[in-house]
């Protein structure tokens, strides 16, 4: 489903993100990538979307080989990966269902399919009652549901978290945590970058955890850190 | 993939209203180059058209004060045999008060006194071409005509065709460097509104959207400005036209500045396709530069 097989990523002249990095994650995993800030969780989930050309090694998302994608097919590629961010990135002049909307319009759905979807996939996240609320009048924790509801409208294979829960106090964290797990257990393969500790914890996925852009451990149903 | 132009109408709409103010400067300054261009378009257009009717009027005309039928009649004779002349017509004391009385027909105190008699009858002698008037009005002296009793278009032609030259090319140059100006401007004003939205198009190419999906609402958005503020200026400048051929005809009566010099309907069209396609271009190319560097 999604594999780098030795890729590495220098920014500028010598800021190496990424080390010769091998990791393969299969369809309807759900993998917690950890690692202390620098360690170069961003930047494997921007290579996963094409944000950026690694500087060597290969990188294949649900089959394709991403440096044969053109920038024209980046929109393609996009839309079979959903992302989350820890700063949402929200439309600000959009209400929480126009901004669903607005990732079901750029595939071309039809108009009724859309307003059927969306006011389902904001009932799913739970918030039914807030549709026509701008990103501005909600809250951290109800931004970062539309957000997933955003990525997730689509269905889309795969669904990707940058630290979604690093701007969020613990009890709202449980809430998106949650959320991710449901929609992996619709069978979408679900990556999530974190240094939340306890959230890894609690959860016990599979953990790859990262060091100066290196592999330092992975293990199925881990912890954050080795337990003794 | 389906083209939603309801979708895209809306976004547009939406982005003009949240940029109020950027849409407002967009539509200003449209409307003001585009009236500059347009004004210049009026002005060469009257100008053409009244060195046209000037040229077209290659004759020379001999004043016959006192003098009988048959002396005209002898002269009207001789002329038709000179190889200048296209044609000579004459002109009688009464046509000629007649056709002054023409001219002048909203101011009749200027006529209303004058006798028969005042105007003299005439001779019009419409020549091949306008190069040919000294020739004639050479050979019309030697015939005991003087200078004083001729009146013959040559000079003036000379006069209006050194200064109109200048005066047109001029305005060309003109209306090309406001042409440029306005491109700059519109274009400047567009990039300046989708730099202040371009953490919304990152987002937008995050959840996956096609360029062409992100530009479409920005050339939209181009368009109905480019629209509106070309077609104000559009309506202006036929407005002005109006004022300016109603003022002359009753300031300048001398001067041949005809309304039909100016076609209204294609300046119009003119001026709008400018203006729509400076908004559809400026856009384009502005939303697609930046898109480029994301
Ligand atoms: N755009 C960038 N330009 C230069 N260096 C960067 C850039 N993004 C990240 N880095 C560097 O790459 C390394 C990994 O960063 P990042 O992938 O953001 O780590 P993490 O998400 O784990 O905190 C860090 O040393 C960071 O300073
Ligand atoms: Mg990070």
């Amino acid at each position: 489903m999604i594999r780098f097989s030795n890729v590495t990523k220098v920014y500028g002249r010598d800021t190496v993100a990424l080390e010769r990095l091998n990791l393969e994650i299969d369809q309807g995993e759900f993998v917690f990538l950890v690692g202390p800030s620098g360690s170069g969780k961003s930047t494997l989930v921007r290579l996963m979307i094409k944000e950026m050309e690694p500087s060597a090694g290969a990188i294949f998302v649900n089959g394709t080989k991403l440096s044969s994608v053109s920038r024209r097919h980046i929109p393609q590629l996009r839309r079979g990966i959903g992302c989350v961010f820890q700063d949402f990135k929200l439309l600000p002049n959009k209400t929480a269902a126009e901004n669903v909307a607005y990732a079901m319009e750029v595939t071309g759905q039809r108009r009724r399919v859309i307003k059927t979807k969306v006011p389902q996939i904001l009932d799913l996240v739970g918030l039914s009652g807030k549709m026509d609320k701008f990103p501005e009048m909600l809250s951290g924790g109800e931004q970062q549901r539309v957000s997933i509801a955003r990525a997730f409208v689509s269905q889309p294979p795969i669904l990707v978290a940058d630290e979604p829960t690093g701007n969020l106090d613990p009890n709202t964290s449980v809430g998106i945590m949650q959320l991710l797990h449901r929609i992996n257990r619709t069978g979408t393969t679900v990556v999530v970058a974190t240094h939340d500790r306890e959230m890894v914890d609690v959860m016990r996925k599979r953990v790859v955890a990262l060091d100066e852009g290196r592999i330092v451990r992975d293990k199925v149903k881990g912890a954050y850190a080795d337990e003794v | 993939m389906r083209f939603n132009l309801g979708f895209f109408l809306g976004e547009a709409f939406k982005n003009i209203r949240l940029n109020l103010l950027m849409s407002i400067t967009a539509v200003t300054t449209t409307f003001i180059c585009i009236l500059v261009l347009g004004v210049g378009l009026l002005v060469s257009s009257h100008v053409e058209g009244v060195i046209g009717s000037v040229r077209e009027d290659v004759s020379v005309e001999v004043f016959m004060p006192g003098r009988g039928q048959e002396e005209m009649a002898a002269l009207e004779e001789k002329a038709k045999g000179w190889e200048e002349v296209a044609s000579v017509n004459r002109v009688s004391e009464d046509e000629a008060l007649a056709s002054f009385k023409d001219t002048f027909e909203e101011q009749p105190e200027i006529y209303e006194n004058l006798d028969r008699g005042v105007l003299p009858a005439s001779l019009q002698i419409q020549l091949t071409d306008p190069d040919l008037a000294n020739s004639v009005a050479g050979k019309l002296e030697a015939e005991g005509y003087d200078e004083e009793n001729l009146s013959y278009p040559q000079q003036t032609i000379e006069r209006l065709n050194s200064v109109t030259s200048y005066m047109i090319w001029g305005l060309y140059a003109a209306t090309v460097l406001f042409l440029i100006a306005s491109v700059l401007l519109i274009s400047n004003a567009i990039r300046l509104s989708i730099f202040a939205r371009r953490k919304e198009i990152e987002v937008m190419k995050l959840v996956g959207a096609s360029d062409g999906f992100v530009r479409t609402p920005f050339v939209l958005e181009g368009l109905i400005q480019g629209l509106l503020g070309a077609g104000l200026a559009a309506l202006t400048v036929v407005w002005l036209n109006f004022l300016f051929v109603d003022w002359s005809r009753q300031e300048l009566t001398f001067v041949p500045i005809a309304a039909d010099a100016v076609n209204t309907v294609s300046i119009l069209l003119i001026l709008i396709v400018v203006g729509v396609a400076i908004g559809v271009v400026g856009s384009f190319l502005s939303v697609t530069r930046f898109l480029r560097k994301i």
